[in-house]
């Protein structure tokens, strides 16, 4: 069984081809391409039409590196959600195309699932507390009764958009990533010293606007490198530990033994540093997610399709709508019904 | 004489100690090695003094939390009466549907009681709740993340956070349980109108809620 999956939800046009025999499932080509800003942030309009250039190639691409034909497919898989509308509108319509006029079931995928089934599948935890750290989001979460259950999350900026936002209003970014690493990861090395910086956590829950405007009002009356060093190295240690406790609060409320992070801060050395730390001393397992299935890509649409495919899910071409605003919780997957 | 290890917790450890026939809970608050030393120390300093405060505040004024005997701030260690009994989230799957309405009910009015006094819990969750064995009534617990405040987000966020552990550790019982808590608050927080408006509002922030896109969607268009 061969599905083919089709991420677009954001900065990343990604393609990922899955193979699933005798029961044991293969990820054969992950072929992904990032739409970077000249300036400012992601403009969704401008990410779409990168997104609409590149598609028909990396779909020409995966297939002809796999030697398999469109006809060879078992399903379309695309994520259908949550994103921005623009990005998410090509993938669609790129996948309703091919499953109308190739007569392939057309699987639609939530992008939140997809990071973490393929976090899942890479750790091969069975029944992990998930953290979800992007740009897009900031949640906790676990499997219940045939769905994710958020069990916390950010009550108003995600930690990669709060590091994005601080980065570039000093005037670092773009480009977000140099060599794979933040800017903030950088400006962190010129400094230091750790200043003091609100924390704000509630139960299992955070937030980061109030650590995002004292940041942004304390780097704007530094004067040296060094104390914008020391702001990014506060800030980020302070953002890092409030996600730490509320995992820890919650891997302790769940009595879980396995923790997994997904999403792109998961390559982030420092957050997994502090985490494992934190699980050592609950005898708890962590998995990290490497680079190349952390970020946004292709891969893990297939493969989340692939799983939905074996359950017999599927929709209607003309009903595939885009959901911008497709929550995990909504989500009823049988395969966590067990939990 | 140590007893035995309670708990622990996500930043304490909670010891069940004899003292001359007498049982109370110590409550140190442990080193976290992922945190720098200085925010280490700062933070379990803070919240070691704020739960002292925070209990001796409410036990005097007739709250039912574990009376506070003595606090160590050097050593962030509180001392405090030992509540037996089981914690909500370990038995709220086998309480029958009376029971569980009226603990639900019970907890309301805690909640609200204590919000009263300008306190939130800033934690409020099943697993800070003990059903006391000896009198059968509902003990809060754990008020490092409390806190004084007059905001009614505050408030709002104890409920939020009740609500959403009630959702991810028994979605079926959510219902029942919450409406009748709701209750409970309502009946004794003169502010429970404002805190349930503010608590709609909350649910309406988290990421991608469908019906704040439908809300802004009608805003924009179709309401001046």
């Amino acid at each position: 069984m061969y599905v083919l999956g089709i991420e677009s939800t954001s900065h990343t046009f990604g393609v990922g081809l899955v193979e699933e025999r005798d029961g044991s499932i293969r990820i054969l080509v992950n072929l992904n391409e990032q739409y970077t800003p000249v300036k400012g942030g992601i403009h969704p309009r401008e990410a779409a039409l990168h997104h609409s250039r590149v598609a028909p190639i990396l779909i020409k691409k995966a297939l002809k590196e796999t030697g398999l034909k469109t006809s060879d497919l078992d399903g379309i898989a695309v994520a259908l959600g949550p994103g921005l509308g623009p990005c998410l509108r090509i993938g669609a319509s790129i996948a309703r195309f091919l499953a109308s006029y190739y007569d392939k079931p057309l699987i639609p995928v939530n992008h939140a699932v997809a990071h973490i089934e393929i976090g899942k599948f890479i750790s091969r935890f069975k029944d992990p507390v998930v953290l979800y750290v992007s740009g897009g989001n900031t949640l906790i979460a676990i499997q219940k009764k045939g769905r994710y259950r958020v069990f916390g999350e950010t009550l108003d900026i995600p930690l990669g958009n709060l590091f994005d936002t601080f980065v570039r209003e000093i005037g670092l970014a773009p480009p977000y990533l140099v060599n794979g690493k933040h800017q903030l990861d950088i400006c962190a090395e010129w400094g230091g010293k750790y200043i003091p910086l609100p924390y704000t956590v509630k139960g299992s829950d955070l937030s980061f606007s109030g650590l995002l405007t004292a940041a942004l009002s304390k780097a704007s009356k530094a004067s040296s490198r060094e104390e914008i060093g020391d702001i990014c190295l506060s800030l980020r240690e302070i953002a890092f530990n409030m996600v730490t406790e509320v995992l820890e609060r919650a891997l302790i409320l769940s009595n879980k033994e396995e923790i997994l992070v997904v999403g792109g801060v998961a390559a982030n050395r420092v957050l997994m540093d502090k985490i494992e730390h934190m699980a050592k001393q609950h005898n708890s397992k962590v998995s990290g997610t490497p680079l190349e299935y952390s970020g946004d890509n292709g891969a893990m649409i297939a493969y989340t399709g692939l799983l939905l495919l074996q359950n017999n899910i599927s929709v209607e071409p003309e009903r595939a709508f885009i959901k911008q605003r497709w929550r995990l919780d909504e989500v009823e997957l049988p395969w966590l019904r067990e939990f | 004489m140590v007893e035995r290890i309670l708990s622990i917790g996500a930043e304490a450890i909670v010891y069940l100690v004899e003292v001359n026939g007498l049982k109370i809970v110590v409550k140190q608050r442990v080193s976290k090695p992922y945190r720098h030393i200085v925010f280490d120390n700062e933070f379990r300093l803070y919240r070691t003094k704020i739960e002292a405060k925070i209990l001796t505040d409410l036990y005097l004024n007739k709250i039912r939390v574990p009376a506070p005997l003595f606090v160590d701030l050097k050593n962030y260690i509180i001392a405090m009466e030992y509540i037996e009994g089981d914690k909500l989230i370990n038995i709220i799957n086998n309480l029958d549907k009376l029971h569980l309405e009226e603990y639900a009910e019970e907890l309301g009015e805690q909640i609200g009681l204590i919000h009263s006094f300008e306190i939130y819990h800033g934690d409020f969750t099943l697993g800070n709740v003990i059903l006391c064995s000896r009198d059968r009534r509902l003990y809060v617990i754990d008020f490092g993340l409390a806190g004084y405040s007059r905001d009614i987000e505050e408030y709002a966020i104890d409920l939020h956070l009740m609500r959403r552990n009630i959702l991810a550790i028994n979605p079926d019982l959510y219902n029942l349980f919450f409406n009748n808590l709701l209750r409970g608050y309502s009946k004794v927080f003169d502010k429970s109108d404002l805190v349930l408006k503010r608590l709609e509002e909350i649910k309406l922030r988290g990421r991608y809620v469908e019906e704040r896109l439908k809300r802004k969607l009608i805003g924009e268009k179709y309401i001046e």
